[in-house]
């Protein structure tokens, strides 16, 4: 009960009566919407000892924490928040674009939310906007009332018309102090009680043991190493990783401290129709004097014998040659040819990082320009390179996913730290090649082992979308780039993914901002520290419960054991237009036909269920 | 017809595929792995390439410019004369004007189970839009097209303007094309009007008769004071006319008319347009700069331009309850595509594949659009000046509504392709001939076949899966270049690296569903059937059909 009225210090209501009763009205639909279904104070005593981890606070991981300059904890009754809110309330207007009306009502802040409470005679609803989700905020006053507009991370744009210029400055900057917090033990999935859903639920779908058990159906030459255990290998790396029979514990540790991060060469995937595998690493420290590793030489000869005598291997280096030849000035490099025979390298350079970035922002501005005369159109989107960069990732993984299809070859696939572009290249293979993948319950795993638990840093590449001011420090776009190729996938293969565009879309936005845990900090390393298994519900029990299937599903898809080719011709390559103009089409006409669709599967399904019930209705003889 | 079935003697390097002229005057390869199948009536020049002394491979041979978006490149042999016969044979056929020979569609003696030629009947389609009324009459002054020789021979017009009244307007409208009626709104009655460009000329001449002509026409809507004007050209392009004799309304002349320039160009430059885009997509797709070289060819700004101005045109009558005329120069190409645009956003009746079949032949066919001289067919001359894709353009247009609003039209993307296929390819006689008197001389329908018997005796293919019949609803398409998109699977089709995804897959799918669910239904329905004999009283199941089938059936 504490936690709304310390939030809301100096409302502005001028009569008390009103204020309690408003408050009250919130605090229910607050619990109604399952946000305060328990107070800061109850989750900081959250018991440790539920955590599905062996020895969750070993003497070495105390240490790690430290070194990771965690937020403070919030303290019992969450006072760091309430000192950031100016104002708890103020009347305002809200704007959400075209095809929805505006909102008239009071505003209020809250540790986490943007609240606007419509009237008592309104008929809508309570509406909702994690701070989080806040990328950039732009306040003008005039006269006695101001404007607020917030850019989102979903790409969303909110004008709010506030009444009251005080109000105004005191709202913006309570936003921009609470948006921009960057502790991850006081954001909100931490406090995040949904009703109908079980703190642990859903965390254990994915475990690399999970998918271990399929690999080993498939081949015996792999096993499941818990080298990592501890984070110590590989910070970066999940505790169990997948790696060649053929090669022990001690060759691993000595191959980690041979690639950067620790990321040694583990599986991706197995691909059994050819018996070859896909695995990933990091770029391997050779260095400006040429260093070798016999481990890690023994550990890629190993593959190739594990997988057929006489097989080849294919090095997929993101990077241009030139790069991979000045990445040793710094201490990195690229496997030397005499070193690992029967592999071969080729260099497919991606973009990444900073100009990575700078794409998505440029596209997202060109998207939201509607002034501009739009004659240029075509050569301004061209000019942002994000169809360019999008060509680039599925031609990659054409590519690494052609080597093992056709060519029967295994395929190692590198760039610099291994986390973003190498994610990229091996989960768009895996969903060219492996019909499970493309299942909805295939696809969730896939994003879980080869982004989540594969340690791309999420709370570095997503800190900012496309609107933020502030500098770009680590933000890049990659997983976004890889929801855009699933997109297009989809697009060329219709029939073929069990999921629609709906999925992407949540993906994209629980990625920048979300009320569950799932893509929370950079590795599963820093999950374990901040708890976020035991103390956070995950994205997965969230999406697969039966009410949101519709929203995610696609209708019409049949299963396709084959694999999937997309046609990388610039005609075949599309501006995803339900994310990239998602605030600014007029929906509705699109999304009749998928109504239609849906209609006819869900009568049919009707139709088939009831039709078990008629012949147990009918009586014995 | 024995004449055409001749195999021509000829042998392909490489390859042995034997073309050959069949009973349909198409040119047809067989081959293990190729069929290619070219109706020669899609040709628009055929060229020898190489010379008794080439060398090299593919250097000798035939090169033939196809009119959708296809050129073909035969390599031959250099020994015997077979190139020599295949190229008579070939430009006999294809050219037939220029050998006194017929058009193909004279010949061809397919037969239908439906009468294509049934379809259009001028006098029921104004009967459906509630004319003749108080206001509007039906006239036969046209009958044997002596007012105007490229109107149809009948004509709607105001009613309080007398027979002679039409002849003296006529006298001040380029080629006689006077305003009438194409189209009129069912509640407000406000109406599109087509006519052709004023002949003011440098003098800046007026005619008393034209300017009380289109008061008339205001006045039989009483809801707004001005009568709106929209001339599809760029307002430089109007006043230049001016000096070949044409113009525009101005306002001195017309005070109850406001006047709006579309900004759309003429033939030549959507010809030049056209032409940017075939050498952007064929052989090869221009792989490094796709979207800037789309943008250079300026196609797809053509494609907002004209559907700009048909929302504007459907917009000030639906909402602005303002009567409409619409004119460009001669009234035959922008104006159609304006006036078929507008009624497709306001009228959901030319949604149906039949509709659509009647828009045609009304907006397009009857009132004159010069298919013969915009598409040439069966003449050598491609260069003609007179040729321009009118037609494609707004078939182009259609096709992005149809993208915008999946659940609107009753046919699919299969309808439209195959309409531009046969534009070209002279079996039909549906596109032959410039206006409706030169068919009359021919008589067409009764020598040839309508395109639209080979549609319906098959409408099933052209079926839109997920159309949903809606009365009465306007689409206004959002026309920003954001959201046009080339049409890949008609420009780019023949592209060999191009895989054609034919039918639609999510069509396909969407079928197989429904025939899912109709088995299903048949299923329980006999289940129940079954129940409730053995039940001696059905009324105690609960899951007898009468109870259990509305269940079932809420979504039809």
């Amino acid at each position: 009960m504490m936690f709304f009225f310390l939030f809301s210090v100096s409302g502005n209501a001028s009569n008390p009566e009103f204020k309690k009763k408003k408050n009250s009205e919130c605090l229910l639909r607050l619990r109604h919407e399952g946000l305060l279904n328990s107070c800061p104070a109850g989750v900081a005593s959250c018991p440790a000892s539920s955590c599905p981890f062996r020895s969750p606070r070993s003497p070495r991981l105390k240490l790690l924490e430290s070194a990771l300059l965690l937020g403070p904890r919030p303290t019992a009754g969450g006072m760091e928040f309430s000192e950031l809110i100016r104002t708890g309330r103020a009347q305002a207007e809200l704007l959400r674009g075209p095809g929805a009306p505006p909102l008239r009502g009071t505003l209020c802040v809250t540790g986490h939310h943007l609240l606007l409470s419509p009237g008592p005679q309104a008929t809508s609803d309570l509406w909702l906007l994690l701070l989080r989700s806040v990328d950039s905020i732009e306040k003008r006053v005039a006269g006695d009332s101001g404007t607020i507009t917030l850019r989102c991370k979903d790409l969303r744009v909110l004008q709010l018309d506030i009444e009251g210029v005080e109000a105004t400055l005191d709202i913006a900057r309570s936003i921009e102090a609470l948006s921009s917090l960057e502790s991850v033990i006081t954001s909100f999935p931490f406090f995040y009680r949904p009703k109908g859903l079980r703190l642990g639920d859903a965390w254990h779908f994915h475990p690399p043991e999970h998918y271990y058990k399929r690999v080993a159906r498939e081949t015996n030459a792999w096993r499941l190493s818990e080298v990592n255990e501890d984070f110590s290998v590989c910070p970066s790396y999940p505790r169990a990783v997948i790696v060649p029979r053929a090669v022990d514990d001690d060759a691993l540790a000595r191959s980690a401290r041979f690639r950067q991060g620790g990321r040694f060469p583990m599986l991706s995937y197995h691909h059994a129709p050819s018996g070859t595998v896909l695995l990933r690493s990091s770029q391997p420290l050779t260095g400006p004097q040429k260093r070798r590793c016999a481990e890690d030489e023994e550990l890629l000869r190993a593959v190739l014998a594990g997988a057929r005598p006489g097989a080849r291997g294919f090095i997929v280096d993101t990077r241009s040659a030139q790069a991979a030849k000045q990445a040793r000035m710094t201490g990195g490099g690229t496997e030397a040819k005499a070193a690992y025979p029967g592999w071969k390298r080729l260099h497919r350079p991606m973009e990444r990082g900073r100009p990575l970035q700078e794409s998505f922002v440029r596209l997202v501005e060109a998207c939201g320009d509607l002034e501009q005369s739009m004659d240029r159109w075509l050569s301004r989107l061209e000019g942002c390179r994000w169809l360019a960069h999008v060509k680039e990732a599925l031609s990659t993984a054409c590519l690494a996913a052609q080597g093992m299809e056709r060519e029967g070859a295994c395929i190692l696939v590198h760039g610099a730290e291994g986390t973003d572009s190498t994610l990229l290249v091996t989960s768009l293979a895996q969903l060219i090649l492996d019909p499970l993948s493309r299942t909805m319950t295939g696809f969730q795993e896939l994003v879980e082992r080869e982004w989540i638990q594969a340690g791309h840093p999420f709370q570095l590449r997503c800190a900012h979308s496309a609107f933020s001011h502030a500098r770009p420090k680590h933000e890049a776009p990659t997983f976004l780039l890889f929801l855009d190729c699933v997109w297009q996938l989809g697009r060329q293969f219709p029939l073929s993914l069990e999921f629609g565009e709906g999925l992407l879309l949540a993906l994209f936005e629980h990625a920048y901002a979300s009320p569950f845990g799932t893509f929370l900090c950079n590795s599963e390393k820093e999950r374990c520290l901040c708890e976020v298994r035991t103390r956070t519900h995950s994205l997965w029990s969230g999406l697969n419960q039966p009410k949101e299937q519709r929203k995610l599903r696609n209708p019409l898809y049949v299963l396709n054991p084959l694999a999937i080719w997309p046609s990388v011709e610039p005609q075949s390559l599309r501006l995803w237009q339900g994310l990239f103009l998602r605030w600014t089409r007029p929906p509705e006409p699109s999304e009749a036909a998928w109504e239609k669709v849906w209609q006819i599967v869900t009568d049919k399904e009707k139709t088939e269920g009831s039709q078990p019930t008629v012949s147990a209705s009918e009586p014995q003889p | 017809m024995s004449l055409l079935r001749g195999l021509l003697g000829m042998e392909l390097i490489g390859i042995s595929v034997r073309p050959f002229l069949d009973f349909q005057e198409r040119l047809t390869l067989l081959d293990s792995a190729l069929i290619l199948d070219v109706p020669l009536g899609v040709i628009s020049r055929i060229e020898k390439m190489g010379g008794a002394t080439s060398r090299g491979e593919n250097s000798y041979g035939l090169d033939i410019t196809c009119k959708d978006m296809r050129n073909l490149r035969f390599a031959l042999k250099q020994e015997g004369h077979s190139r020599r016969d295949m190229f008579e044979i070939l430009t006999r056929h294809a050219f037939p004007l220029a050998h006194s020979l017929p058009i193909f569609a004279f010949l061809n003696e397919e037969k239908f189970n439906v009468d294509g030629w049934m379809v259009y009947n001028p006098v029921e389609e104004y009967r459906r839009q509630g004319l003749p009324n108080h206001h509007w009459r039906i006239t036969f002054i046209n009958k044997c097209y002596e007012l105007c020789d490229t109107y149809p021979s009948l004509l709607v017009v105001p009613y309080r303007a007398s027979d002679e009244d039409l002849r003296r307007v006529a006298t001040f409208r380029s080629r006689n094309r006077i305003p009438v009626l194409s189209w009129i709104h069912p509640e407000n009655k406000t109406v599109i009007v087509r006519c052709s460009q004023p002949l003011v000329g440098m003098s800046g001449k007026r005619n008393k008769d034209d300017e009380k002509y289109l008061d008339v026409i205001r006045e039989t809507n009483r809801q707004i004071s001005k009568l709106t004007i929209y001339d599809a050209r760029p307002n430089v392009n109007a006043v230049a006319n001016k000096a070949t004799g044409g113009g525009y309304e101005s306002d001195d002349a017309y005070h109850n008319a406001e006047l709006f320039f579309l900004d759309i160009h003429n033939i030549h430059v959507m010809r030049e347009s056209l032409k940017k885009v075939k050498d952007i997509v064929y052989p090869n797709v221009e792989e490094s700069h796709w979207l800037s070289s789309l943008e250079s060819t300026h196609w797809l700004e053509h494609i907002k331009l004209v559907l700009t101005g048909a929302i504007q045109v459907a917009d000030k009558v639906s909402s602005g309850k303002s009567s409409v005329l619409v004119h460009c120069s001669d009234g035959w190409d922008r104006t159609a595509q304006l006036t078929s645009l507008a009624m497709l956003m306001l009228d959901s009746f030319y949604r149906s594949i039949e509709g659509f079949e009647i828009l045609v032949q009304k907006e397009w066919i009857s009132f004159g659009h010069k298919f013969a001289s915009r598409i040439g067919h069966g003449d050598k001359n491609h260069a003609d000046a007179d040729r321009s894709p009118i037609f494609l353009q707004f078939i182009d247009c259609v096709w992005q509504m149809s993208k915008q609003f999946p659940t609107a039209f009753e046919f699919n993307e299969q309808f439209l392709i195959t309409i531009l296929d046969h534009l070209y390819s002279c079996r039909f006689g549906t596109f032959l001939y410039n206006c409706e008197s030169a068919r009359e001389r021919q008589k067409v329908t009764e020598r040839t076949v309508s395109l639209w018997s080979l549609i319906n005796s098959n409408k099933d293919k052209f079926k839109n899966p997920f159309y949903t019949k809606e009365i009465n609803r306007v689409l206004y398409p959002v026309a920003s270049m954001r959201h046009l998109e080339l049409w890949v699977n008609y420009y780019i089709r023949w592209n060999p690296r191009i895989k054609q995804q034919q039918p639609n897959p999510v069509e396909q799918r969407y079928l197989e569903l429904l025939a899912l669910r109709d088995e299903y239904i048949k299923r329980l329905e006999e289940l129940q059937l079954a129940n409730s004999a053995k039940l001696s009283d059905p009324s105690t199941s609960p899951s007898s059909p009468s109870q259990m089938m509305p269940h079932v059936q809420t979504h039809f």
